[in-house]
């Protein structure tokens, strides 16, 4: 939506102005920042031109949403983590900025891990708290504004996650996590990169990953696919798969060998987060 | 950009001193057409709208060539200094009673949050690229005409807003990219004096998807108001 900063002009000017912006083709909603007081003839321009107002006050300014588009809902209550944070990410990668969404959950501690995820999915929290019988949170599509991250010229952004696996598919639930986090990461706009070393070499083999199969989960080797398929880089530690007589030309779609070069050099790039299992 | 019919018609029917100037804001160098060169001299940008709009200059000019630091900065060229951000500049040359005041004005001034590599510049009939912002320098009855031909479609009023201090670039460029209506300002004393806007003249930002619509309305009016 269009995003107008118009401080310092008072009403009757402050409303003349608007409802120009909205005649001149912007009747599809702006989001416009006035200084407080100006927006008191607003509501009856909004209910004109059929638009939904909403009010965002801080100390000194006041911003208008003047938007034709109703807030989308999503309920995931009975969605396993990470399911809530993918459904989220994905739904917030087909929004626009100023586009806002509303989640339920029956949980608090969903509805919680959400609203800490969003400044990294580039979204913010409007508002949250119970309601009726769940739990809700209304968050805002934002730009991703690197001067809001805190960054200085000697800091590094860690948008990047490597994912080291080293049990293999003789631990189920840490082979099932590497798959699962990986989507997450992925829901969540970071460029995700596992790596396969020691035991953990034994998803690699085409049909290994199908041997895993948890009752609540899907098999692992669609999880891993799917991981695959959403971007992430899967490599095999040549040491690793030669002490177990794995070949590369016998390995899952989306894995490849990789050296001790590739392992020093993904830990040694700042911007990863990495994380074992 | 197919603006030539549309500026001959508005010339002859407001018998315009100079061209409707073309400006736009540029991300890139890459934006700017072939044949436009950066302006040799540096000059502030009133001075080279007016240069586009009296001598038919072409041209663009990156945060070197503006000399008006605070014209720069509205429109997201430079950073804008110090000074001119928290008001003391305006203060000091007396705009303002108190700090307070003109710290309120400055925060209140139109400025483009997207940073911007060049601003470009040409009338407009002869543009080689689409503008951001038409600026004309006109007199009161022109303005009025204009501010008339704007309203003949769709009815209403006109709020402009300027507070004296930077004028074409904050008000007629910035506020009208960023709002998408036209706005018309009172210039300020940096246009006034170095680029010699005439004691006679104000100025109008003007979206370029407007002008079709005020035109027709101008030739309604000229038939009717004969």
């Amino acid at each position: 939506m269009k995003k107008i900063k118009a401080r310092g002009i008072n009403i009757p000017h402050s409303t003349i102005m608007v409802e120009n912006i909205i005649k001149n083709g912007r009747d599809d909603g702006l989001i416009i920042t006035l200084t407080k007081g100006a927006e008191a003839d607003l509501p009856v321009l909004a209910k004109k031109y059929g638009l939904n107002l909403e009010k965002e006050e801080s100390e000194k300014e006041i911003v208008i949403r003047m938007s034709k588009k109703e807030i989308k809902e999503l309920d995931v209550t009975g969605e396993t983590c990470p399911g809530p944070i993918i459904i989220v990410g994905d739904q917030l990668n087909c929004m626009e900025t100023g586009d806002r969404l509303k989640v339920k959950s029956n949980k608090a501690e969903t509805i919680e891990d959400i609203a800490v995820s969003l400044p990294e999915m580039g979204a913010k929290v409007i508002e949250h708290g119970p309601a009726d019988d769940k739990y809700f949170l209304v968050m805002e599509k934002v730009e991703k504004d690197v001067s809001n991250s805190a960054l200085s010229a000697d800091a590094v952004k860690r948008d990047k996650v490597l994912v080291v696996q080293s049990n293999g598919i003789g631990n189920a639930e840490k082979a099932y996590a590497t798959f699962i986090f990986a989507k997450a990461a992925l829901s969540m706009g970071k460029e995700v990169t596992v790596f396969l070393l020691m035991d953990g070499v034994s998803i690699a083999p085409k049909g290994n990953a199908a041997t895993v199969k948890h009752p609540a989960f899907e098999r692992m080797d669609k999880l891993m696919a799917e991981a695959v398929e959403g971007g992430a880089k899967i490599y095999v530690c040549e040491l690793s798969a030669e002490f177990r007589g794995i070949k590369a030309e016998n390995l899952a779609d989306g894995c490849k060998l990789a050296g001790a070069a590739t392992y020093v050099t993904l830990l040694s790039d700042p911007s990863y987060a990495v994380v074992n299992f | 950009m197919g603006y030539q019919s549309v500026v001959k018609e508005l010339k002859e029917l407001l018998d315009l001193k100079g061209n409707p100037v073309a400006v736009k804001l540029v991300e890139s160098l890459d934006e700017i057409p072939a044949g436009y060169q950066k302006m040799d001299e540096k000059k502030r940008h009133c001075e080279f709208v007016q240069d586009a709009r009296l001598k038919g200059f072409k041209g663009y000019a990156t945060g070197e060539e503006h000399l008006c630091k605070g014209g720069a900065g509205v429109m997201g060229i430079e950073p804008l200094p110090e000074p001119v951000a928290n008001g003391n500049m305006y203060y000091k040359l007396g705009n303002f009673q108190t700090p307070e005041g003109a710290l309120e004005t400055v925060q209140a001034i139109p400025k483009l949050e997207q940073k911007y590599t060049a601003s470009l510049y040409s009338p407009l009939e002869s543009a080689e690229f689409e503008p951001d912002v038409v600026v004309l320098l006109i007199n009161p009855k022109q303005a009025l005409r204009i501010s008339q031909a704007y309203l003949n479609k769709k009815g209403g009023r006109i709020a402009s807003d300027y507070s004296g201090i930077q004028s074409l670039c904050a008000d007629a460029v910035a506020a009208v990219k960023e709002r998408g209506i036209p706005n018309m300002t009172l210039g300020c004393n940096g246009s006034r004096k170095f680029a010699e806007v005439a004691d006679e003249e104000v100025i109008i930002g003007i979206p370029p998807e407007n002008l079709a619509d005020i035109v027709e309305a101008l030739k309604t009016f000229q038939e009717k108001w004969k």
